[in-house]
């Protein structure tokens, strides 16, 4: 069985300091993934939408970087943790000129075999929020270490 | 190319709806523009030299874009009916290679009157009709 | 009268599926016409729950819905049908190392039955344990067809069935409730409870059916232009 100390679970390891959301990310964004929905990128139609202004597309929200030590706290099993898969909670608009903040705590750590092996699964989730301390995101994010 | 939904609302959805499916070419300039724009210029997402010395078979498109590209599959598909995105799962099974035809796909699964959602199957899938990155989303339609 | 059961399916009890039960059962009785299914085996992942009652769904949607679970052994991913509480109590169904011999010899012994799951598979299928590892005794039937395999992988458990006159079973290991019911089992015989299950896997007729949509070829979409 998988060996960890259950006191990291739910504890939360990092904050970051708050990352500034500029018109220009948003926008470089939504070409990048060939968004053209005008709530995102017109200004004078997002006024009218339900936001009254721009807002980012929902999948923003996993663009932001957790702290340069985060995964000094993310537990490691045998090799490299690779990007398994993200479930996310979108709980309210991002829009240009936020500064958004990252709480990460470890939530779930369970071991499986599957096509390339052995593997332990480190599940983190994220909580993302505003300079109004309004709740915009959760994201747990699934690292899958190979043993 | 997105449809115009604005038709699209609760009583409207059906179980078994369709989204997609859309196919479209990710192009190695597209993966590298998303790199640039969400800061993640590393050699596995830009190059295919310096990939393959990461034991990748070439660069490989970031989870995170895949996660985009899917969850504006459901976004266009909300169009203009008002509906929010609520919840995106996804996981990613295989990398995902640029410079391939991929095809997106998704299905309405349930519809919940409690709290006026309604959830879908979503994934990508590559020529060999592989499912590549899957994953579910929950989509609020207002009152 | 026969029973067509899909064998290998994840409701989000396993902890990589998202699929409720119910929509599950519900998409099967939309789907009606392309899959004609009976019922669905529930084979979750590394855990059986004893107490689960579906009766209520299954008369909502006249579908069978057996418990089975899927474990995982040091001969790759097994399906154990028949499970009883003798049977949890001898394994660790959260045990990533059964032992695979074991394992199928004593759930026969406990009145199941244990059938190696998407053999092809690399790492967790038996093709590749058998290149480094002498062959299983005792087995009956293996998953030649599956929902999730990958390119190459269903025709290596071909070859596999062919060298040791292995039976046959299919399962569509869905983790979408889309996917549902592509790939199951015909019994010839009627199956309405897990002790049926397992009665006709070790001696019955049947075979794996595949409802899967033939696939058109993809056509070269054409790259957009990124500035």
């Amino acid at each position: 069985m998988v060996d960890y100390d259950p006191a990291i679970i739910g504890r939360v390891f990092e904050t970051t300091e708050p990352l500034q959301v500029s018109a220009e990310m948003v926008a470089n964004f939504c070409t990048a993934i060939g968004e053209s929905n005008p709530l995102h990128t017109d200004a004078d139609a997002a006024k009218k939408g339900p936001y009254a202004g721009i807002t980012a597309p929902p999948s923003f929200a996993v663009t932001f970087r957790n702290g340069q030590h985060f995964f000094q706290h993310v537990p490691r099993y045998g090799k490299q943790g690779f990007d398994a898969g993200k479930d996310v909670e979108f709980v309210g608009p991002i829009r240009p000129g936020d500064a958004i903040t990252l709480s990460s705590h470890v939530k779930e750590i369970y071991e499986k075999t599957g096509r390339t092996g052995s593997m332990v699964f480190v599940i983190v989730r994220t909580t993302l929020t505003n300079q109004k301390s309004e709740v915009v995101a959760h994201i747990d994010h699934r690292f899958m270490n190979r043993t | 190319m997105p449809e115009d939904n604005s038709d699209l609302n609760f009583e409207t959805v059906k179980i078994g709806d369709e989204l997609g499916p859309e196919e479209f070419h990710l192009s190695k300039d597209q993966v590298r523009a998303y790199a640039r724009a969400t800061g993640m210029w590393v050699p596995r997402f830009t190059d295919d030299e310096a990939a393959r010395k990461e034991g990748l078979p070439g660069m490989i498109t970031p989870g995170n874009m895949s996660l985009a590209i899917l969850s504006k599959l459901v976004t266009d598909w909300m169009g203009a009916s008002g509906a929010r995105l609520t919840r995106m799962g996804t996981t990613y099974r295989q990398p995902v290679m640029p410079d391939h035809t991929l095809t997106l796909h998704g299905f309405v699964t349930d519809k919940k009157d409690i709290d006026h959602t309604a959830e879908m199957d979503i994934w990508l899938e590559n020529e060999d009709g592989e499912r590549l990155v899957v994953g579910t989303a929950t989509v609020h339609f207002p009152r | 009268m026969s029973t067509t059961l899909d064998l290998h399916s994840h409701s989000e009890a396993s902890e990589d599926s998202r699929a409720p039960l119910e929509a599950y059962l519900n998409w099967l009785k939309l789907k009606r016409a392309d899959r004609p299914l009976d019922g669905i085996v529930l084979t979750e992942h590394r855990q059986f729950n004893q107490d689960a009652d579906y009766r209520e769904l299954e008369d909502k949607f006249g579908m069978l819905v057996l418990k089975a679970s899927e474990v995982e052994t040091d001969y790759g991913h097994v399906l154990v049908f028949g499970v009883t509480p003798e049977m949890t109590q001898r394994f660790d169904f959260a045990n990533v190392h059964l032992p695979a011999q074991e394992v199928i010899d004593e759930v026969a012994r406990m009145g199941g039955v244990a059938i190696p799951c998407h053999p092809g598979r690399p790492n967790v299928g038996l093709c590749e344990h058998y290149t480094k590892k002498p062959p299983l005794q005792n087995v009956i039937a293996v998953e030649v067809l599956n929902g999730g395999s990958r390119k190459g992988e269903d025709d290596r458990s071909e070859a596999l069935v062919k060298q040791f006159g292995y039976r046959a079973i299919g399962g569509s290991d869905s983790h979408l409730v889309s996917l549902i019911g592509l790939c199951a089992t015909r019994f010839d015989a009627d199956v309405r409870t897990a002790d049926d299950l397992v009665r006709e896997l070790r001696g019955g007729a049947y075979e794996p059916v595949d409802f899967r949509p033939k696939r058109k070829p993809v056509p070269q979409a054409v790259a957009v232009e990124v500035k």
